[in-house]
């Protein structure tokens, strides 16, 4: 079992985005203010943070990748929305990570831009494409409910996502460095 | 363009731009156009909904012990609004058996085998929802395996919430009446005016993600409450599943036509058990 330590990560988005899409159907209600909505953003989130503590292992953007593919076929049938996303968020914030502070209320602002960039790229493929005609001002306000929402998502996943890309980095095995 | 062809990093975006935008209109294309996913999507979509399936297991738990709390609160003004309509159920109950005994009579004396409004129903489960604000897509823990195919219309809590996109194995989504989709298919409708004509329309969705009965080949105006039904039109759905009633009716923006605000008959919030209609008329 021990090469599955190398596959924990994979594992654990796998996991993550199923449960995204659980909590975005029974949470639907508290998601929604008025005509503005957000969504259960775990799944980015996860990827930003394990970009943000690993910023040397450029296999997590070939993760986030095959992620964004994952979920893009599962969530909408069609491939453009998280699979560029992922990648590129991850890319990102393993460049910022190399200057940003390694403290959690400078990762938090990363995280809320983040989910903010997500949702405006979301809403700006799915219009260009015809699957969401959404106007603007509620573009605007959702994106105010995204922020305000990420943060909670945000205190639930710090510590689990900073464990799990320290501990067990993707594809890397540390027991070959320790012995 | 000498110097662009040179530049590594600028002919790279461009061509990664270019991939982008090949991908993202393919698969619209597909999306749109396939009756069936592809194989190795349906595959992986299937094994994405077994794990919904296993993760709900402890959400639904939590969510359900909150749901419950909420049921009781409410359990004394639902039970005065059921003693009443029970009163009157004997009587309905009892007159929809002579009327179906008559109908069946009537159709085996001109020997007609099934008409628009014969159908089937497939139970599913509601295992996830998209992860996005703006796309209102279900997944639920049915499939083509079970006979769902695209564009079957999806009912939930006695009224339509949406139709079938896409059929994989062992699951499908379902996109829902609210949704701003362009390419969506519209459910045709039609209602009975108070003078017992009756309206024909489509369902559409207004910018504040309302529903609307619209396109109305008639004048007619329609009264608050009055029930709207699918008309069988289109060839998906068969006739007569309630989509919603009529609250308010105004003329659209140009002032042509009829726009008819509905309130939905079903649950498009939170559906956790929908019917997927099987239409036995062929399309």
């Amino acid at each position: 079992m021990r090469f599955l330590r190398k596959w924990v990560l994979a594992i654990a988005l796998f996991l993550t985005l199923a449960f995204d899409g659980s909590l975005s159907f029974y949470m639907h209600q508290v998601l929604t203010f008025k005509s503005y909505s957000t969504g259960s953003f775990f799944l980015p989130i996860a990827i930003m943070l394990i970009a943000l503590f690993d910023d040397v292992n450029s296999k997590e953007i070939w993760l986030a990748f095959f992620t964004g593919l994952v979920a893009d076929c599962f969530f909408l049938g069609i491939l453009g929305v998280n699979l560029v996303f992922l990648p590129l968020a991850s890319w990102l914030c393993q460049k910022i990570a190399r200057f940003w502070p390694e403290t959690f209320w400078a990762r938090l602002i990363i995280i809320i831009i983040g989910c903010v960039a997500f949702q405006i790229w979301n809403w700006g493929i799915l219009r260009i494409v015809g699957l969401a005609v959404v106007p603007i001002n509620q573009l605007v306000g959702s994106l105010v409910l995204t922020a305000v929402w990420s943060i909670p998502f945000f205190f639930v996943s710090y510590w689990i996502w900073g464990n799990l890309a320290q501990s067990y980095p993707f594809l890397i095995d540390l027991d070959a460095y320790r012995q | 363009m000498k110097k662009f062809l040179q530049n590594k990093k600028l002919l790279t975006t461009f061509v990664v731009v270019i991939v982008f935008f090949a991908v993202l209109g393919g698969s619209v294309s597909l999306r749109n156009k396939r009756n069936t996913p592809l194989l190795i999507q349906s595959f992986g979509n299937d094994v994405v909904a077994l794990g919904a399936r296993i993760i709900n297991v402890p959400v639904g738990l939590i969510s359900g012990g909150l749901t419950n709390v909420n049921d009781i609160l409410n359990a004394q003004n639902e039970n005065d609004y059921l003693k009443k309509q029970v009163t009157d159920l004997g009587q309905t109950k009892a007159q929809n058996q002579a009327l179906r005994a008559e109908n069946k009579q009537l159709k085996a004396a001109i020997k007609i085998k099934n008409t628009l409004t014969d159908y089937n129903t497939i139970i599913a489960s509601v295992v996830s929802r998209s992860n996005d604000t703006w796309s209102d897509v279900l997944v639920i823990d049915k499939g083509s395996a079970s006979g769902i195919k695209k564009n079957q219309a999806v009912m939930s809590d006695g009224g339509v919430i949406g139709r079938v996109i896409e059929a994989n194995a062992a699951s499908a989504k379902v996109e829902l009446l609210t949704t701003t989709d362009k390419s969506a298919n519209r459910f045709a409708v039609q209602a009975k005016a108070s003078n017992g004509k009756v309206v024909h329309g489509i369902i559409t969705v207004n910018s504040d993600s309302s529903l609307a009965f619209s396109q109305v080949n008639d004048n007619l105006k329609l009264k608050p409450g009055t029930a709207v039904y699918t008309s069988g039109m289109g060839g998906n759905s068969p006739k007569g599943l309630l989509i919603g009633t009529v609250t308010k009716t105004m003329k659209d923006q140009f002032g042509l036509s009829n726009l008819i605000n509905i309130k939905p008959a079903g649950d498009l919030d939170n559906p956790s058990v929908v019917s997927v209609i099987v239409r036995k008329v062929a399309n």
